[in-house]
């Protein structure tokens, strides 16, 4: 058993922490701070991820062919650490670089990799991913937006999408349809690589409780999909559906949500209520010190995760446990640093205070939802872990199998 | 970095496993909770199979190995709560010796613990409701200006883990006035002494006794002074942060068990005509205990690794350790009492045995509570250059 990160990993780090400092975007060390401005909010993102690419910092789990750096999973964890540490901005194009092309890796052809990668990448086009529908979340095979062939060669495809995060900026859509309903749920699915901007498909963005609009409504009239655009096999898309899946829970916000912790104990070793640090309140203290154990635990337990599928090569059900903890871990640690606002809890933005968790706070329940719930990531463990029976209805249907 | 146990570490763990299940796994804590010793012989067995050995430096007879190792071995005995004191011979009076006593100590303690003919426990508390370090009250009083100094000790030591079940007990007395850790000194005490008597206390966990710990005036030499006068504090602090991670290692055990029996019930009990490990409510709880168990079984890893490595963050991690797994195991235990339904709540279901442990074992050398103060202190002293 070793912990230690070898003098080779150090490198890695070093080599990532020199990077920062020198292309970091301007200011962002001092203050980072995202444009307020939607449309600049964008071009800002677009220009990070570019910046990124260009010196190979952006898909660094990407083998080397595909213009990633080939990171090992520590290397990769070392690289979640340092995006951190500096509180980088986001990957506009995250689906694409964390999802997308690795599924594409895995089960694309050659001909779409060489196609989409590169520009994947670069942010030169960016990427949903079209799963969920209205009557269909948690529980993806039941979904009925429909593709059917033209005989051109194409396929035309109808239904609606929901809650498809960044569709209104993507260009390209990675869309899981119906091709034959007479079999099995997750039978007769295909996923189809979807030009976005054409006549047949339309976005509509859904307001959130956090004021932003970063998922939508996506609307499929007939819609145009290429038949050479088809990932894996027609009528056997559920196995690919299955292999995003995993990396989509493959992964742990651990490192941010330390940072966020940090910031949270600096504010309450600064902060006085009644003349006394706010560290120094029995009450609060105990909270953070439980914080901090839990962050350790979480990180640790990472680090056995990551060990682990380094030898195995695949995410395992142990993605569910990393997600579980650190979903519940962000919203718990953003609630508690609302509370300790004082009355001032109350206030949207608090101009007082130099630490405003609020929408940070709204936003942690989305985020418990969004990779599948945390009653799916039980499901998960449950079944897939400890062996115990499948519930009826998520025998043949929701993302945990 | 690879976090997971070596191949050694597993097969270690296996033996272990094969081992006390021959032996009769839980029921051996269930004859010792019925009041008979059966450390005695399980002793030499463990001693036969080189268990005792662990710890002990390569050149007194052992095979040096450190808290990892034994992190690993201590989690398949938790597993059934196997009774003894080998956290505290191997975790704490072992690496003590190793580390403050002279070169006559070491010769005289080591190899008889890795041969098995010796062991040992610690006896911190004088009062079974003050917490540590202001229930480190027993004197041992210097006599004499003599370069060879000889100290009179007197006094009821309380809370003393199977003290009438070891050989030596190390006691932590007061050798000046003092307050907090300083001050404090460590003697090796026998326990067939005339002047000293060992009393069974009532309990919580019957497999893992507490004892009372008398000594009614005895005159020791230099000999039995472990490591500096005054200055003994800071290594039985980290004395106990290895008892701490060695017996919530052993809580680890036992939570792994009480989660696969849960999830053996919820696949052959039914009601309402399905396995009841397909109602979410026992499924997800199910999970829930696996997931708070790994959580613990990180930070033992974790702790041990840097108690091993005399990392920087050693002492901060054992303190994350007893602090982040008191409370969560305990529920563990008791999520799989409620699990079984009625038959959990019986003498014969394994449940009650790791929970009274845990229970016993909460406050034990320090709170979660007292354990979070010392890890916020220690967070807040490094966080700034981190
Ligand atoms: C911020 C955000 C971003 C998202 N981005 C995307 C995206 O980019 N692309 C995309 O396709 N989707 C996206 N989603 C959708 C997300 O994947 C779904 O919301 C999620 O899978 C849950 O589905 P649902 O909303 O239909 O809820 P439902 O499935 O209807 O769930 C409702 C409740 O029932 C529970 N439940 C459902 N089934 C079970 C079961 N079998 N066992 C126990 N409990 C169950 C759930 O846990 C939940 O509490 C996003 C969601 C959010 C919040």
């Amino acid at each position: 058993m070793d912990f230690s990160y070898t003098d080779e990993q150090e490198t890695f780090r070093h080599e990532l922490r020199a990077w920062l400092e020198e292309n970091a975007p301007e200011g962002w060390l001092e203050d980072p701070e995202l444009p307020d401005d939607d449309a600049e909010r964008v071009e800002f993102l677009r220009d990070w991820q570019r910046t990124l690419a260009d010196d190979g910092w952006a898909g660094v789990h990407w083998p080397e062919e595909y213009g990633g750096r080939g990171a090992s999973l520590v290397e990769q964890t070392i690289y979640r650490e340092e995006m951190a540490r500096i509180n980088a901005p986001p990957q506009i194009n995250l689906i694409g670089i964390n999802l997308i092309a690795p599924t594409l890796i895995e089960v694309g052809t050659e001909a779409q990799k060489q196609r989409f990668l590169p520009k994947i990448l670069s942010a030169e086009e960016i990427w949903c991913q079209g799963y969920s529908e209205p009557e269909a979340g948690s529980d993806v095979a039941s979904l009925t937006t429909n593709a059917e062939a033209n005989g051109d060669g194409e396929w035309l495809v109808n239904g609606q999408k929901i809650w498809t995060s960044y569709a209104h900026v993507a260009d390209w859509c990675f869309l899981v349809t119906r091709t034959d309903d007479s079999g099995k749920k997750h039978e007769g699915l295909t996923v189809f690589l979807v030009e976005m901007d054409q006549d047949g498909i339309s976005t509509e963005p859904i307001h959130q409780p956090h004021d932003d609009r970063t998922f939508n409504q996506v609307y499929f009239d007939d819609a145009v999909a290429s038949a050479d655009l088809v990932v894996g096999e027609i009528d056997r898309g559920w196995d690919v559906v299955m292999t995003l899946s995993a990396f989509e829970h493959g992964s742990t916000s651990i490192y941010s949500i330390e940072q966020r912790y940090l910031a949270l104990l600096e504010y309450c070793r600064t902060e006085t209520r009644n003349g006394t640090p706010l560290v120094e309140r029995d009450r609060i203290r105990q909270q953070l010190a439980d914080f901090d154990a839990r962050i350790q635990a979480a990180k640790a337990t990472h680090y056995r995760n990551v060990s682990k599928q380094a030898e195995s090569g695949t995410p395992g059900p142990e993605g569910s446990m990393d997600l579980l903890i650190s979903d519940e871990l962000r919203h718990d640690l953003l609630n508690f640093a609302v509370n300790v606002q004082g009355p001032a809890a109350a206030l949207w933005e608090n101009g007082h205070n130099a630490f405003d968790e609020t929408s940070g706070y709204i936003r942690s329940y989305g985020a418990w939802i969004a990779a599948g719930t945390g009653d799916i990531q039980r499901n998960i463990i449950g079944e897939r872990v400890l062996g115990l029976p499948k519930d009826n209805k998520s025998k043949t249907s929701h993302r945990s199998e | 970095m690879d976090a997971r146990l070596t191949e050694e570490h597993e097969r270690v763990q296996e033996t272990a496993r094969e081992f006390i299940e021959s032996e009769g796994g839980t029921d051996l804590a269930r004859r010792q909770a019925d009041g008979e010793n059966v450390v005695d012989d399980l002793w030499d067995e463990l001693a036969g199979l080189d268990y005792t050995a662990i710890t002990v430096p390569l050149e007194y007879g052992g095979f040096g190995e450190g808290m990892v190792y034994l992190a690993a071995l201590l989690e398949a005995a938790g597993r059934y709560a196997l009774p003894g004191p080998l956290p505290e011979t191997a975790a704490v009076a072992v690496p003590l010796i190793r580390d403050l006593g002279t070169d006559d100590q070491r010769s005289t303690y080591l190899p008889s613990v890795a041969d098995g003919d010796l062991r040992l426990s610690l006896a911190v508390y004088d009062d079974e409701t003050e917490p540590l370090p202001g229930s480190i009250q027993m004197g041992a009083e210097r006599l004499g200006e003599a370069e060879t100094a000889e100290f009179r000790l007197e006094g009821t030591k309380t809370l003393v883990p199977y003290a009438g079940e070891t050989d030596v007990v190390i006691v932590a007395t007061r050798t000046r006035e003092s307050q907090g850790y300083d001050g404090v000194s460590l003697f090796a005490v026998e326990t067939d002494h005339d002047a000293v008597e060992t009393t069974r206390m009532d309990s919580l966990d019957w497999a893992r006794p507490m004892y009372e710990f008398s000594i009614d005036g005895l005159t020791v030499d230099e000999e039995a002074l472990i490591g500096p006068l005054h200055g003994g504090g800071s290594a039985l602090v980290t004395a106990m942060d290895r008892f701490s991670v060695a017996g919530t290692a052993m809580l680890v055990g036992a939570a792994d068990r009480a989660v696969e029996l849960s999830a053996e019930y919820g696949t052959e009990r039914e009601q309402y005509g399905q396995p009841i490990g397909r109602f979410q409510a026992v499924k997800h709880r199910t999970a829930d205990m696996w997931v708070d168990m790994q959580g613990a079984r990180s930070l033992v890893y974790y702790a041990a690794w840097a108690l091993d490595g005399d990392e920087p963050d050693a002492a901060r991690a054992a303190a994350a350790t007893k602090s982040f797994a008191a409370d969560r195991l305990h529920r563990v235990f008791g999520d799989d009492i409620w699990n079984h339904g009625g038959m959990g709540f019986t003498w014969d279901h394994d449940a009650h045995i790791y929970l009274k442990q845990a229970k016993s074992w909460r406050n034990f050398l320090g709170s979660p509570e007292a354990n979070r103060d010392r890890l916020i202190d220690a967070r807040l002293a490094t966080e700034r250059n981190r």
